[in-house]
């Protein structure tokens, strides 16, 4: 085992093969270290899945396995059913990419979430099928250059709208639905603790910069999930069996433009008048996000400004790693 | 073995570090109010042991460059503050009040300096006028075990800061305390002694392995070009010393102070105090802040100074220069004034010129003179400075700033020239550039916090004694004004990079530790350093890439 940090589990540790800046990685070790040992981890095939586990070498340090693409949630339907009267404590968590949830692993998830199971769904939202070469999904946003939504004369991009994911799984008389960034670490520990307090089943949608598939800086990772929220693009809420129980307010509202031209995805709509349209659209979109949720007035704990802070000290971190000395 | 042969295990046998085009570095950026204050205090440092509760280690870090906290905490016009990032964001950290707070604080619970385990050689340094200077030279060699002796002229030590600072802005008490404090380091004081007169200079020499000069600037400077002397004339410093001395000399109703320093601005306070009912300063220079891009236009005194002046009843007539004394034989009628058009010439001299026609008359019954000052070197040319033969000066006799803390800094540089000189080595040059500008700095990062200001007495009450006028904060405000500092180019332990990292090649070292980088992992994607709210980590290139 890997204990070089006595603060930090590191229930995905190094040595991994995501790329330089990977959001994804980052998100699923703040997600792992929160949720600690006491666990089993369900992969669903995607990035995830590959550049952890390659050539026989696994980065993880807390139980762990993968099955196929679409399945991951009725495996862990199964681990969790099977789990059900044996001694031990683990909780079970399922992972999976955008494509593995939004899409082909929907079906699985649904199924997990209708009967009932004790389980967290954390899905790793990269707006595309990273893994295979940056193909279009259910996520990938209105107007998005992927290799298959590439853009040109008769093509804004991807032509067709984000899934709300959100909506489909709190559709499920679901206990706990949200969503969390990796810009705001306060939030996404409280709202990972949180969904580990509940039972039954569980679904947490985390936003995760791709450097490679969305054409950004590695450095930028961070700076792009903080837009997609101060833009109202990625809305942080939570859900309790539908019901809207938490928003993050917009402490300052951003122009789409501050997180589209990061990104070389958005490239081509800031070419021309066609853009132009786009980007006009993908703010009407953003608008509609804050007007639903309420994104500038709602009273609630917290705002991007606070939950953005960083202080001497730190803001919380980790249960100490196990058996090492904190 | 190749890179590319794998056995089942941990991914840790793979090595991603050498993926990496750059680098990330932890390294302390030194912060722009460091650079900004003449003593080098490391104000980022103490304000962040406060932060941690640890008052006495916050003195101490403080002191190891100014003994005078209390002292300067009340009447610095403190740069620091003027240079503080956080000026960007909201409002400078208002060092000045946590810097007096300290100082009160290791009064009230008797903090003492520590004292040299060993001496450091049996050197014995001398060291002329007991000024904030002197005492800083003093202070920071007795600190490291020199022996040293320091003359003064005066009764009572602390050189203008005793009797030029009026106590309303400084009590005795404040400055006394922390004298005492460096002669508890075992420095000796002698009073009553001028050198040049009661022992020459010379002799001094001889007494001591190397010799400080800080003699300050005791002798008025008064322009040549109008004649102002005579029967109901004095000199600011000469009137400042003897209220100072504690002396309450009666006033006349009317009277004219001459300058657009501190100095006129103190001189004009204190006749209000003494009773004089309509005191006047008349200042060639305009106000701080109205002539833009001609410094040299305004007047010195600091704007706050200029307002409480005013607040008590001090009328200001700027952009005025006299042209003599009105009299009617010996008695003194008051002054002929004129506008000005300009007040230095080309060469940056002292050069007013008045406009004729529009002279205008100010009733006076005593005129103040205080247009500044200059050392007093008469019987000291042997002390003239000479690094290579161990003759030191500093502090204002040498020029430069004229605040205490540039004497305060420029006296523990004469200490650093001076043990470099003993010890036969090349002295360290103290000042350092701010490297933490604001642009390295994710100020985001930050919530805005208004700053804390502090009461003043009530205008018409102060004017009945000398009771001091500005007061300090409370520890609970003082305690968040530490916690506003931005803590720029050093690292606060926010765990930023830590939770950030993709590859875990971020080491949490644990509190106080800080962090370290695994670089046998780290990608080298830089969002650590993109990510870091006090510019702590740069990025550089690895070589051969
Ligand atoms: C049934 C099936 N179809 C296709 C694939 C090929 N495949 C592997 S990973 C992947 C994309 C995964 O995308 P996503 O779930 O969004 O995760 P990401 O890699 O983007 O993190 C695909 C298409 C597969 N493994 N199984
Ligand atoms: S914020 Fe703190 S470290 Fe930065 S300049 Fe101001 S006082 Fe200094
Ligand atoms: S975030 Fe991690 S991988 Fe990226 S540069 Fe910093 S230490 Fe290296
Ligand atoms: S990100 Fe925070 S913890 Fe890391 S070096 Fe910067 S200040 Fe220190």
């Amino acid at each position: 085992m890997d204990r070089r940090d006595p603060f930090r589990l590191n229930a995905l540790t190094s040595g991994h093969r995501a790329c330089s800046g990977c959001g994804q990685a980052m998100a699923a070790r703040m997600v792992g270290d929160l949720i600690g040992p006491d666990a089993i981890f369900v992969n669903a095939t995607g990035c995830l899945q590959v550049f952890t586990t390659h050539n026989a070498q696994s980065a993880w340090q807390v139980p762990w396995l993968h099955s196929v693409f679409a399945n991951a949630a009725a495996v862990a339907s199964g681990v969790e059913a099977a789990r059900r009267g044996l001694p031990g404590s683990e909780r079970v968590v399922v992972q999976a990419g955008d494509g593995g949830t939004f899409d082909i692993g929907l079906q699985c998830l649904s199924g997990m979430i209708e009967r009932g199971h004790d389980a967290l769904f954390v899905c790793y939202d990269n707006e595309a099928y990273m893994n295979t070469g940056v193909q279009r999904s259910g996520s990938t946003p209105h107007a998005a250059r992927t290799t298959t939504s590439p853009p040109g004369r008769l093509s804004e991009g991807k032509r067709h709208l984000k899934k709300d994911m959100l909506a489909i799984v709190a559709a499920h008389h679901m206990p706990y639905a949200a969503t969390a960034s990796v810009a705001f670490f306060p939030d996404l520990k409280a709202k990972v603790e949180k969904a580990m307090r509940l039972r039954g089943p569980r679904f947490l949608h985390v936003f995760s910069p791709c450097p490679l598939g969305w054409d950004h800086d590695a450095a930028a990772s961070v700076q792009v999930a903080r837009l997609a929220v101060e833009t109202g693009l990625f809305p942080l809420v939570e859900l309790e069996y539908g019901a809207v129980t938490g928003v993050m307010r917009l402490a300052q509202r951003r122009p789409v433009e501050d997180y589209l031209r990061l990104q070389g995805r958005f490239k081509h709509l800031f070419k021309d008048a066609h853009g132009a349209a786009e980007l006009r659209h993908l703010q009407a979109l953003a608008d509609a996000n804050i007007r639903r949720y309420g994104l500038l007035d709602a009273t609630t704990a917290w705002d991007t400004g606070e939950a953005g802070r960083a202080q001497r000290g730190g803001r919380g971190g980790y249960a100490p790693a196990h058996g090492a000395a904190s | 073995m190749s890179r590319l042969r794998f056995d089942p295990g941990s991914s840790t046998a793979y090595r991603t570090g050498d993926w990496r085009r750059a680098r990330p570095i932890y390294a302390d950026r030194w912060p722009p109010c460091g650079a900004g204050c003449p003593a080098g205090e490391d104000i980022q440092a103490y304000l962040a042991l406060l932060q941690a509760g640890r008052e006495e280690a916050a003195w101490r870090k403080l002191t190891e460059q100014n003994p005078f906290p209390a002292v300067c905490g009340r009447i610095c016009p403190h740069p620091c503050e003027s240079a503080c990032n956080r000026a960007r964001v909201d409002e400078a950290v208002a060092i000045h009040q946590v810097e007096r707070h300290l100082g009160d604080l290791a009064r009230g619970r008797g903090f003492a300096h520590d004292r040299p385990r060993a001496a450091a050689a049996e050197r014995h340094v001398g060291v002329v006028g007991a000024g904030p200077a002197g005492l800083s030279c003093a202070y920071q060699l007795a600190r490291v075990g020199y022996r040293v002796t320091i003359y003064d002229a005066a009764s009572e030590p602390g050189g203008t800061l005793r009797w030029g600072v009026p106590d309303y802005r400084l009590p005795k008490d404040a400055l006394l305390h922390e004298v005492e404090a460096i002669l508890a380091l075992g420095v000796t004081l002698r009073l009553g002694v001028r050198i040049g007169a009661d022992l020459s200079a010379g002799e001094l020499r001889t007494r001591h392995d190397a010799v400080f000069t800080a003699i300050g600037n005791g002798l008025p400077l008064v322009p040549a070009e109008a004649d102002v002397t005579g029967h109901g004339v004095d000199s600011g410093i000469a009137f400042l010393r003897r209220v100072n001395a504690g002396e309450r000399p009666s006033l006349p109703a009317r009277v004219a102070v001459i300058g657009a320093g501190n100095t006129a601005i103190d001189v004009a306070r204190c006749a209000r105090r003494l009773g004089a009912a309509e005191v006047t300063i008349v200042s060639p220079q305009d106000r701080p802040g109205h002539r833009p891009g001609q410094p040299a236009e305004e007047m010195t005194a600091l704007p706050t100074e200029i307002a409480q002046a005013e607040a008590e009843g001090v009328r200001l007539l700027l952009r005025l220069g006299v042209q003599r004394l009105v009299r009617s034989g010996e008695h003194l009628d008051g002054l002929q004034l004129a506008y000005v058009d300009h007040v230095f010439d080309d060469a940056g001299r002292f050069r007013p010129v008045l406009y004729e026609g529009t002279e205008t008359f100010l009733p006076a019954d005593r005129v103040i003179v205080a247009t500044g000052q200059q050392p007093d070197w008469s019987g000291l040319d042997v002390l003239q400075p000479d690094p290579a033969a161990g003759i030191f000066a500093g502090g204002d006799c040498v020029g430069g700033a004229r605040t205490a803390v540039a004497a305060i800094g420029s006296g523990h540089q004469a200490a650093e020239d001076v043990m470099a000189y003993l010890e036969g080595r090349a002295p360290v040059e103290l000042g350092r550039a701010a490297t933490a500008s604001f642009d390295t700095l994710h100020t985001h990062y930050y919530r805005r916090v208004p700053r804390h200001t502090s009461v003043e007495a009530d205008t018409d009450e102060r004017q009945r004694d000398f009771r001091e006028v500005q007061s300090g904060l409370e520890s609970v405000a003082v305690a968040a004004e530490a916690a506003r500092c931005l803590s720029c180019g050093v690292c606060m332990e926010c765990d930023n990079c830590w939770h950030f990292c993709p590859d875990a090649a971020v080491i949490k070292l644990g509190p106080g530790q800080r962090y370290r980088f695994d670089y046998e992992y780290c990608k080298g994607c830089g969002i650590c350093a993109a990510e870091c709210p006090t510019g702590h980590i740069r990025m550089e290139a690895e070589s051969g890439t």
